[in-house]
């Protein structure tokens, strides 16, 4: 027997302490009384005392002394060594999506691997180590070489299942270096897959053949006549069914019957006629053991990056026409004049855009909520990150040079763009006091270029007017406004549908003040906007809302996390061979009972309350 | 008195009381009791025929008118009687955390009152060994009462009391009052022959135990080796628990039991005073109750 707290052993100094108390107490002492007539008298009537009553004086000080050597021991928590009674065990349990599929009593797969871990837990010896290792898409150690079997039960009954793929080489590496440090540590592998031999591994399989429907690779297609085309493959795995499917846009739906061979993904198709897509849903009807690959949401990426332009120019012509075939649909256009004097009176209809594109105006100041153009400055504009220095006239047009610059953004703006024919007759000089990356020059003048304001926003510059150059004939046009629409205003999201287990990208656009992203489960994470684009982990199933703000503006987009196809199917066939390297020894090491704390409680709870009863009895305390 | 808890107010309370007097066949003239004998009070007791002789102001004459024959109207006799009061003067009186020596004066003191208001005389004496010691003698009247009762003060509680041998050999008197005996009773000593001596002499005996709360109950425990407050030679050394508490529980009610069947047997009157007992409760409750004062 060993313990816990030895310190607590002191606690028996207190025994000699009551042992020269009861001495120094055994003394009599002397009183006077006004007559011991009484007490004299008192002996007529006292009860033959029976011999065995003389051990009656010390039984209180035994009970003292038991007492206190029970509640030093308690408090010292004796702990009983068991001779090779515990192990160590390592579980890896399988949490990802395919766990979560219903087995008898509505228990999942993954309440039935819990509940076999527990037993184990429980009918392993005190005193053994106990480690969980969850795998999905990551690989979680719950806890590791746990010794309180309580505790590691409570850990175990808190856990949720996840919804990705399993990824077991990390959890198997992880139980590697455990047998490597003891080659008699127990791993177990609760899962649902099918693996066709195990070496040191003891493989604790929960799956059985369930009727399972899934949908698969659901995509859209939308016209901006309103057509809505669904499409996508629905799969039985277990026996040929019929299953129901529906779709709903809006508050448009269809429903429809598909015949399905087991095993096989087979196509299905919705036509709906809406006017405005944002998402669509599309359900199978039918019940399954597995909810969660029954449904997918798909939503309009393009509706989730439009944007509204604000275009100041006398002569608005080339720029609408070509904003427009790059895909820029809600424009506005302004003079001028009527814009200056708006700006002068601080009016609100000139703010809420996403891009200013200036066309011969030069407006006292940038604006600071969206990206800028400026074509043809003639006026140092506040906040523009340059200054104008007078206009340079050639005497007939000249070719500007394409910079040979190679940085990636640079590279990205000047993609497609040939940029050899392009002529101007006359153009402003600009110095610049910000960093902006020049994409054409003349003698050394810069008259396209691209950067970011003092704002923040992202600002492209012309320094000639269109109509003075030869730009807006060339097929080059086109392709270098749609590099720089894209640079100016980059979407927010390029996809909206992914598979759980990956990772979503959302750009981070100017401005961009916070983006905060909300699992279907309810969980909050926030993304760094330092980055051009950011990524978060998509662990659940289900919709994530991405709220961004934008200056000043809250805009959210919905993404779509699916179940990952490899998950769906109720019974897998065999995933090969794992193992750890190495031979087991089988032999465990000495195992502890520390319940002995109870017995001593209770011990020392009677041994108080017999000797407060004995004295409360014998000397009569009341 | 040691301490004047005998107050004006209190002793206007108890004028109100009356002693009551069995055994009144004596006593002198001009007291308030009345005797068994016919007098001359107030109060009609019976009539008998006119002997000549007879005092003629108590003849009844409507009697006469009725019956034509003389008859003379006898009325109760009402005599003083002798209060004797026996306070005893041993240590063990004065010993205790309340002081019955204190109480026990009290107790004296306005029985004294109490009698001298019904016209009584009375005489307080102090029983120490084998003596009886008197304080004061046959005090007449509440005037005497404030200049008389001042030598209790005086009286010194020591040695030990043996109440028979003191009391027997003096004069008690003879059915002329009541015989008050105030102790512990807390002794070996014989008491018994001291009440039945009084009781023969035709005197109204009426026994006051007086007991401290240490010895009605007493918080000794755990080894004690106890010394006699009255005699170095009496000790007591036990570990004391609760068998012996119980003993001593049965103790001081075989005392009570025994006085109070001595004085039951002889008519006598009983009492126990707690020396905590305020003079209102004893006067007002228990004597009340035990028909000594009515």
């Amino acid at each position: 027997m060993s313990f816990q707290y030895p310190l607590g052993l002191l606690g028996l100094i207190g025994i000699p302490i009551l042992v020269l108390i009861y001495i120094i107490k055994s003394k009599y002492t002397e009183q006077t009384v006004s007559a011991t007539y009484l007490w004299t008298l008192s002996e007529r009537f006292l009860k033959k005392k029976r011999k065995d009553n003389k051990l009656t004086g010390i039984i209180s000080l035994i009970l003292q002394i038991l007492a206190i050597a029970i509640i030093s021991l308690t408090i010292a928590h004796p702990v009983l060594t068991i001779p090779n009674g515990a192990n160590e065990y390592c579980f890896i349990l399988d949490s990802s999506g395919s766990m979560s599929m219903e087995m008898e009593n509505s228990k999942s797969r993954f309440d039935i691997g819990k509940e076999k871990i527990k037993e184990i837990i429980e009918d392993s010896g005190n005193g053994s180590l106990y480690t969980l290792i969850c795998v999905d898409n990551n690989t979680t150690t719950v806890f590791e070489k746990e010794t309180d079997k309580d505790d590691a039960l409570l850990l175990l009954d808190e856990l949720q299942s996840g919804f990705g793929s399993q990824s077991i080489s990390t959890a198997l590496s992880k139980a590697q270096s455990y047998f490597d440090a003891n080659k008699g540590a127990l791993t177990y592998l609760v899962t649902d897959k099918a693996y066709s031999e195990t070496e040191n591994i003891e493989l604790i399989n929960v799956a059985s053949a369930k009727d399972n429907y899934a949908l698969s690779d659901v995509t859209y297609d939308y016209s901006v006549l309103g057509n809505l085309t669904v499409n996508g493959y629905v799969t039985s795995y277990e026996s040929d069914a019929i299953i129901n499917l529906q779709a709903i846009a809006g508050e448009e739906s269809a429903q429809k019957e598909v015949s399905v061979k087991k095993g096989e993904a087979t196509k299905f198709s919705f036509d709906l006629y809406i006017e405005s897509f944002d998402s669509a849903t599309v359900k199978i009807l039918n019940s399954d053991a597995l909810s969660l690959d029954n449904e997918c949401v798909l939503y309009n990426v393009n509706k989730a990056n439009s944007y509204k332009t604000l275009l100041i120019s006398k002569t608005p012509f080339f720029l609408e026409t070509v904003l427009k075939s790059v895909g820029s649909e809600s424009i506005t256009v302004m003079s001028p004049e009527d814009y200056l004097t708006k700006e002068e009176n601080k009016s609100r209809e000139i703010k809420g855009y996403g891009l200013y594109v200036f066309h011969s105006c030069n407006p006292k100041a940038v604006p600071d909520d969206g990206s800028v153009w400026l074509i043809n400055s003639t006026a140092s504009i506040e906040n523009s990150g340059f200054n104008y220095q007078g206009e340079i006239k050639l005497d007939k047009a000249e070719n500007i040079t394409k910079t040979k610059a190679s940085a990636s953004t640079v590279r990205k703006l000047l993609s497609d763009v040939d940029g050899s024919e392009i002529y101007v007759s006359r153009y402003s000089k600009y110095d610049t006091y910000r960093n902006f990356d020049t994409l054409f020059t003349h003698n050394g003048n810069p008259v396209i270029f691209t950067g970011v304001n003092t704002y923040g926003n992202r600002e492209v510059v012309f320094a000639f007017d269109l109509h003075n150059s030869d730009l807006p004939l060339l097929a080059d046009y086109v392709f270098l406004v749609n590099n720089l629409i894209e640079f100016s205003f980059p979407s927010v999201i390029d996809e909206a549908f992914y598979e759980c287990g990956e990772k979503a990208q959302i750009n981070i656009v100017s401005n961009c003040e916070s983006i905060r992203v909300e699992s279907p489960r309810g969980k909050i994470s926030h993304l760094s906007t330092n980055e051009i684009v950011s990524e978060f982990q998509l662990d659940e199933i289900g919709v994530y809302t991405v709220t961004a703000t934008i200056a000043g503006q809250v805009r959210s987009f919905n993404v779509y996390s699916a179940m990952a196809d490899d998950e769906k199917d109720p019974v897998t066939d065999n995933e090969g061979k794992i193992s750890l390297l190495g031979e087991a020894s089988g032999e465990g090491f000495d195992g502890i009972y520390d319940k002995l704390i109870i017995f001593f409680i209770c011990l020392a709870v009677i041994m108080a309350a017999d000797w407060v009863v004995y004295c409360y009895d014998k000397y009569q305390l009341r | 008195m040691k301490n004047s808890i005998i107050n004006e107010e209190f002793l206007q309370q108890i004028e109100a009381l009356q002693t009551l007097i069995r055994n009144n066949v004596a006593g002198l003239f001009g007291g308030t009791h009345q005797s068994k004998t016919y007098g001359s009070s107030c109060e009609f007791a019976d009539y008998r025929d006119y002997i000549p002789g007879d005092d003629i102001t108590k003849i009844d004459w409507n009697a006469y008118a009725r019956f034509e024959r003389l008859y003379q109207k006898l009325y109760l006799d009402e005599r003083q009687m002798h209060t004797k009061i026996y306070i005893d003067a041993s240590r063990s009186m004065e010993y205790g955390r309340a002081d019955k020596a204190e109480q026990a004066l009290r107790l004296a003191a306005t029985i004294a009152y109490l009698s001298l208001n019904e016209m009584d005389k009375v005489s307080i004496y102090a029983i120490r060994d084998k003596e009886v010691i008197e304080i004061i003698s046959g005090m007449v009247g509440k005037d005497s009462y404030i200049g008389e009762i001042g030598k209790l003060n005086s009286l010194e509680f020591n040695g030990d009391s043996h109440i028979s041998d003191a009391i027997i050999p003096t004069n008690v008197g003879y059915g002329d009052g009541m015989s008050v005996i105030i102790s512990d009773f807390l002794t070996d000593n014989d008491y018994e022959n001291a009440i039945n001596h009084l009781a023969d002499k035709k005197r109204d005996v009426f026994c006051i135990q007086v007991l401290s709360p240490d010895e009605l109950n007493p918080k000794i425990r755990g080894k004690v080796h106890l010394y006699d407050s009255e005699s170095v030679e009496k000790v007591y050394r036990k570990n004391i628990k609760k068998d012996i508490m119980q003993a001593y529980r049965k103790a001081l009610e075989y005392v009570q039991e025994r006085i109070n069947t001595v004085c039951a047997s002889r008519g006598a009157s009983y009492l126990l005073v707690s020396s905590e007992d305020q003079m209102g409760d004893v006067f007002f409750g228990k004597l009340v109750e035990k028909e000594v004062l009515k």
